[in-house]
């Protein structure tokens, strides 16, 4: 049957949020896709081939999930249009709507204006055991003949159903029954409200005579009981109950006051968790790439080669994978909130403040992720259909506190602290974080206000959103969603800050001038460190760290922090590297924090004596971390995310100057104060 | 006139009517909340926006300016 067929076939999936379109997707690829954007937009569609055992010629498409064919956004809008001929595939020979039978009265919703439009199209019907737990059985003949589609059950976690899917799906192609080949209709977006309603009406007579109840002989008593309840017995034939287990558990994560509380639990947890967990991982990956970078250092010898190959290329993979365990963490906890059903409920309490600074209860999963890494969170932003406060989203990510600056912070840190001391440094860590918030905060407040100038967009801002029922997650899909979130993130972000570090690696080694310094009668340790030393004082690096003299002058600082922060923009932990080596400290003998804290405090401007980190200039660094965007990779993520160089140019200028601003301030009025 | 905005805690209602003004009122309508359906207001978040109801076997959350736009009978 196979060879008959000689064209590929394009099948695209339809359906609603929460109607298991990707799980059925991720079942018929074989998790094996590419995610594309469509030309020209920001919205993205998954596509791939149709598993080779399913004996059918096709690619599937995944499209965005939409709730009704006349779009609400500009975003909705490229996505229902590629419905109708894809930009880059064409036209499908078939669309497989997805609908939950347990939702039937509103997903067969876009199903008969997908069929009124004139599409092929065939119905997937998902989670048939949450209908029957909702004490319900659907006949999907009786469906498929009121309907006029063809209707097969599936179930896309185990693969049940599949097969017949693909072989209806065959035969919906081959001889249409129900579709009569014209050229599907586009709906205008100034709709008759009353052609909507009619819809819904249809759909109600649908559903009385699809649905029936089940009704098993050992339960007859209690059904009967539950039949008197629904006396009426047009209701008794409808759905319209939502399981008690969810009423309950939104009694209290949805209590007017309870809620906030669980919601800040719930949060402070899931932040704990990225940090206390992700640490040990990360300080072994960290250490992994140290042995490999010194090892192959060694092997290769006083050679920029080696060079190359340990300080650029390894300790460049390293600097991409550090952050692994952290976002990993980060989706594994997402997918388990999102799996349950809690997210959506989170974004419902959060949405009143932050639609007064111009977001949206969606805003705050991005948000969210952006303590761990801007870059995913930045793609989480794409959840947020409203495309100002989508954009203003993405504008503040940058100001939450990133996972990367954690190692720079605790440099300075432990500057500032005497030994017996740590846990002050607990406290000014809890500080900075919560003045990154506050500072997000007052920054979208005033974006907001300007918000015309800054952010050209003019959607009416609106929630609406589905609050899915409680259910235990499933394990499976969980991990297979963090596995491919996470592989994602290598493939966007890893070659940008992996070749941001090579070049990096060659302004701070290059020219290589030799060293001038007397090196006899030193260990070959000392030797090396003298002549790193002195390679980077003559590199490009500090050539340019030269230039910026002039700018560093003002916050208390020389060339040698200048270099650092040019360094900062591969990735913000680079700045410790950096400090080490202009300092000329190597992690030999005690731990690599603590021999730069004793450089640092050695460390003089010029020769006028005078010291070059104070607790002014300490605390000044940490404003300029705190406000100032250093990450290229993050500037790259926004380009891609708005969709041109507009946000993320304004997002350097403004967050830059604005850390320059408060630097000054901080050092100025710390020394204005005496402190110094 | 009563809205959906104006429910309280625990109440039912049958919508009458979708205010076609509002700059929401399609995609309200498109989500189900349509005249002659049942809705129960199930939660409120805290400032009292936005609002959970009950529709169609679901829990639909929209904000309370939203509501507005749902007429009761």
């Amino acid at each position: 049957m196979n060879d008959v067929i000689s064209k590929t076939f394009l099948i695209t999936l339809v359906g609603p949020p929460n109607s298991g379109k990707t799980t059925l997707f991720n079942y018929l690829s074989g998790q094996n896709f590419k995610t594309v954007n469509y030309p020209g937009a920001t919205v993205e569609y998954s596509v791939c081939k149709l598993l080779g055992r399913f004996n059918l010629d096709a690619s599937i498409v995944d499209s965005p999930g939409i709730i009704s064919l006349i779009p609400n956004s500009p975003d909705e809008k490229v996505a229902v249009d590629a419905l109708y001929n894809h930009p880059r595939l064409g036209s499908p020979d078939l669309i497989i709507a997805t609908v939950d039978a347990s939702q039937i009265s509103r997903h067969l919703f876009l199903v008969k204006q997908l069929i009124e439009a004139g599409f092929n199209v065939l119905v997937a019907l998902t989670m048939t055991d949450m209908l029957l737990k909702k004490g319900f059985t659907l006949n999907e003949k009786e469906l498929s003949e009121k309907l006029g589609c063809l209707v097969v059950k599936v179930d896309g976690r185990s693969g049940f159903g599949v097969n017949t899917l693909i072989s209806e799906s065959l035969n919906a192609i081959e001889n249409p029954r129900f579709y009569n080949k014209r050229k599907p209709l586009l709906f205008e977006e100034n709709v008759n409200k009353n052609w909507l309603i009619d819809i819904y009406n249809e759909i109600e007579e649908i559903e009385k005579k699809v649905l029936h109840k089940v009704i098993s002989p050992g339960k007859i008593e209690a059904v009967n009981r539950k039949l008197k309840i629904f006396s009426n017995p047009a209701v008794a034939n409808h759905n319209n109950s939502i399981d008690n287990t969810t009423l309950k558990i939104d009694r209290l994560l949805l209590h007017k006051y309870w809620g906030l509380l669980f919601f800040f639990i719930i949060m402070a947890a899931t932040f704990t968790s990225i940090f206390w967990l992700a640490q040990p991982l990360m300080h072994l990956i960290d250490q992994l790439f140290g042995f490999l970078a010194q090892t192959v250092h060694n092997a290769i010898g006083e050679h920029w080669i080696g060079d190359l190959l340990s300080n650029g290329i390894i300790n460049g993979m390293g600097s991409v994978l550090i952050f692994i365990p952290q976002i990993t963490i980060l989706f594994l906890i997402l997918g388990f909130l999102e799996d349950t059903g809690y997210l959506a409920r989170g974004a419902m309490l959060i949405d009143k403040p932050l639609s007064k600074i111009g977001l949206n209860g969606k805003s705050f999963v991005p948000m969210l992720s952006g303590f761990a890494c801007a870059i995913p969170a930045m793609m989480a932003a794409r959840t947020i259909t409203n495309k100002k406060e989508r954009f203003l989203t993405i504008f503040i990510i940058p100001l939450m506190s990133c996972s990367a600056r954690i190692p720079v912070y605790l440099l300075l840190i432990a500057f500032l602290l005497p030994f017996n001391k740590a846990w002050i440094g607990g406290i000014i860590l809890a500080v900075i974080y919560i003045m990154s918030i506050v500072s997000s905060v007052v920054i979208a407040a005033i974006i907001n206000k300007f918000s015309s100038r800054i952010i050209k967009a003019t959607d009416d801002s609106s929630f609406i959103l589905e609050l899915p029922s409680y259910r235990v997650p499933k394990l499976r899909v969980v991990f297979t969603n963090t596995y491919y979130s996470v592989r994602m993130y290598l493939r966007k972000a890893g070659p940008i800050i992996f070749f941001l570090s090579i070049i990096i690696w060659g302004l701070t080694y290059f020219p290589d001038s030799s060293p001038k310094t007397d090196t006899s009668g030193m260990s070959k340790d000392e030797i090396s460190q003298v002549v790193n030393a002195e390679r980077l004082s003559g590199s490009y690096a500090a050539y340019l760290g030269k230039a910026i003299q002039p700018v560093m002058s003002p916050i208390g600082m020389d060339w040698r922090v200048g270099v650092s922060l040019i360094s900062a923009f591969a990735a913000r932990e680079v700045f410790v590297s950096s400090l080490a080596l202009i300092f000329k400290v190597t992690g030999n003998e005690r731990s690599l924090q603590t021999s730069i804290v004793d450089a640092m405090k050695k460390a003089e401007i010029g020769s006028t004596g005078q010291k070059l980190f104070t607790p002014a200039t300490i605390f000044g660094l940490i404003v300029f971390f705190m406000f100032s965007l250093q990450c290229l990779s993050t500037v790259a993520v926004s380009r891609k995310e708005t969709g041109s160089w507009r946000i993320p140019i304004l997002q350097i200028i403004i967050f830059t100057s604005l850390g320059y601003f408060f630097t000054f301030l901080t050092v100025n009025g710390l020394r204005a104060f005496g402190i110094n | 006139m009563k809205t959906a905005a104006d429910m309280v805690h625990g109440e039912k209602g049958i919508i009458n009517n979708i205010d076609g003004s509002h700059p929401s009122s399609r995609r309200i309508l498109e989500i189900g909340f349509t005249p002659g359906q049942e809705i129960e207001l199930i939660n409120k978040s805290i400032f009292n926006d936005p609002l959970a109801f009950a529709l169609r076997g679901t829990l639909i959350a929209i904000r309370k300016n939203e509501a507005a736009c749902i007429i009761l009978s």
